[in-house]
């Protein structure tokens, strides 16, 4: 018997529900030498801003129990030069592209949403909103549903483009996060980015990360990633992408129950170049073996 | 760069806590450069999450097989050291830039710090092969620490021994040793790998004496293929990734002292969004 994995997230239809997380993938060069990109459901680059960026100072990553915590920084080379030899290479793989953007101010949001108005191959924008928003005192966009709103608007004025909101799981309500953003003209929204973590060497009374604090993935945060899709799946009518410690299939069908239509894999791809074709096939695994047809017959089925 | 299910045909604990493998792999093992790594999957994954650990290329059998050395220090490489003969490891490898050398080289010093000699061995076979005449200098703190003395005995034009609580060889650290002696030897390039303030001290000499001086350098990694961005190494051209374009760097090029924040000069970099910035 066939099964359907096929999903439509904001209007873009993915032959599978499953895609990198951004900034765990590049531009998918690294690991199109593990595996055919072309058979993810999308392809989700890494986080661009307007101008380049150097990132922060090493050391940037830490493991911890069950997971990671890392302070890249949004190391990238801008918007130019992603533009011009980035976009071009993961065109080839002819699968949607979702291009995800930050910015320090609600201008440069909306200026670089401008820049990617009628650029081949863009099938979606992905607004990082965990950046501090430096004219709010550095508070993240994605922390205030004020904020929020204001920078899913000033995308949403500049483009047409489907737009996806990455939540942060840093806040204590992501359900009102999450309204106000879908409010605020959302397609969909993507949950959750890491959890603010710390961690020091007992050995040298130092911190782990030169930046101090880092953000956590990997299976850690799965339980968290996993009420916060279900929460939201409560809260808004717009497609999710579950994000956060995803591994196995297992861990993908138990997003897809909660609410998830589609999911995203970050830190396991560091751990397995090709985790996310095991975790499709393990997915069309799931549903033949259950005489299930349609991956659509468990979004949001959890029993309660 | 491949990734195999390579098996451990032997294991071996050469000096309390230090492991050598060898593993199977005639992809790995016919493409390797000196100085290049290979990226691990220690233990099961289904009872803990642990990173891969990369581990310098220490010997490769053409064509079929390669050997890393390793010490315990922390959960990766003691779930490592429990792997048993006819186990099969997850490698990704050959991965990095090696060291580079000529066959037009009169003279190269191979200098290793403790575990340091893990990429050096591999070279001084290379080296032996292409007729090129090097010396050695290995450094430990006692005798037992002291690895891989006899191996690069039998290849090196001359071996040098230092520990620093004098039990074998000259009595004081191998940078000492190396002032003593350079200006005798003269080699036209230095290959180091050992501590990071070892690998500066030479680093320095070398400077001071106008040898070419390439160190392997080691930093926490996530993917090791050049996706994450998280291992970065400071240097005075920027950012560098350890993994993709090192862990091989001239010594001259590297911000020593990167990872300690205090001592880097702030222009350029972001503190200020930095420190909020939760993620990626």
């Amino acid at each position: 018997m066939s099964v359907n994995l096929s999903v439509t997230l904001a209007g873009i239809k993915l032959k599978n529900p499953v895609m990198p997380a951004s900034g765990t993938f590049g531009a998918g060069r690294e690991f199109s030498e593990f595996f055919d990109v072309g058979r993810l459901g999308a392809i989700v680059a890494k986080t661009v801003t307007l101008k380049p960026r150097e990132g922060n100072m090493p050391p940037r990553i830490c493991e911890t129990t069950s997971g990671m915590l890392n302070s890249i920084g949004l190391q990238n080379e801008g918007l130019e030069y992603f533009l011009k030899h980035d976009l071009p290479y993961m065109r080839k793989f002819k699968i949607p592209i979702i291009v995800n953007i930050a910015g320090n101010t609600l201008e440069e949001y909306a200026q670089i949403c401008r820049d990617l108005k009628g650029i081949e191959g863009v099938s979606a924008i992905e607004l990082n909103i965990s950046c501090p928003n430096i004219k709010a005192g550095g508070i993240a966009f994605g922390a205030s549903s004020r904020l929020a709103e204001q920078v899913t608007a000033a995308a949403r004025y500049n483009t047409d483009l489907p737009l996806i909101v990455k939540l942060t799981p840093n806040v204590y309500n992501i359900s009102k996060i999450a309204r106000a953003v879908v409010s605020a003209g959302a397609d969909a929204v993507s949950l959750i980015n890491t959890l603010v973590g710390m961690s020091i060497d007992i050995n040298t009374f130092k911190p782990q990360l030169a930046n101090y604090t880092g953000g956590l993935s990997g299976p850690a945060i799965k339980p968290v990633a996993v009420r916060m899709v279900w929460e939201v799946a409560q809260t808004v009518n717009v497609p999710i992408i579950g994000i956060g410690g995803i591994m196995t299939a297992e861990d993908a069908i138990e997003f897809f129950l909660a609410g998830a239509t589609a999911v995203a894999i970050g830190t396991a791809n560091f751990i397995n170049p090709t985790a996310m074709i095991d975790i499709i096939n393990g997915i069309e695994r799931f549903l033949s073996e259950r005489g299930l047809t349609d991956i659509r017959q468990l979004v949001g089925k959890v029993r309660l | 760069m491949f990734q195999v299910k390579a098996d451990v045909i032997s294991k071996e604990e050469i000096s309390p806590g230090v492991f050598n493998l060898t593993l199977i792999s005639p992809e790995i093992s016919r493409s390797a450069r000196p100085g290049q790594f290979v990226h691990v999957l220690c233990g099961d994954q289904n009872d803990r999450f642990l990173l891969r650990r990369p581990f310098s290329i220490h010997r490769v059998v053409p064509g079929r097989a390669f050997e890393i050395l390793f010490q315990v220090v922390g959960s990766g490489t003691d779930e490592l050291s429990r792997v048993k003969i006819h186990d099969a490891l997850d490698v990704i490898g050959p991965l990095g830039n090696g060291f580079k050398y000529s066959p037009e080289i009169k003279s190269a010093l191979l200098l290793a710090g403790g575990l340091g000699v893990a990429p050096l061995l591999f070279l001084a076979e290379e080296l032996t092969e292409n007729h090129v005449m090097f010396y050695a200098m290995l450094g430990a703190k006692t005798k037992t620490e002291l690895l891989r003395y006899i191996d690069f005995k039998r290849l090196a034009k001359k071996t040098f021994a230092a520990t620093e609580d004098g039990s074998f060889g000259h009595d004081g650290t191998v940078v000492a040793l190396l002032n003593r002696t350079v200006h005798q030897l003269r080699p036209q390039v230095i290959y180091a790998c050992g501590p990071e303030k070892m690998l500066q001290k030479i680093s320095e000499t070398a400077e001071d004496f106008g040898i070419d001086c390439q160190v392997s350098v080691e930093a926490k990694m996530a993917c090791g293929i050049g996706a994450c961005l998280g291992c970065t190494y400071a240097t005075k051209r920027g950012f560098r990734l350890t993994c993709k374009d090192g862990p091989v760097f001239n010594g001259r090029d590297i911000m020593w002292g990167g990872s300690d924040v205090e001592q880097l000069p702030l222009d350029g970099y972001d503190y200020e969004t930095a420190e909020i910035t939760d993620s990626d």
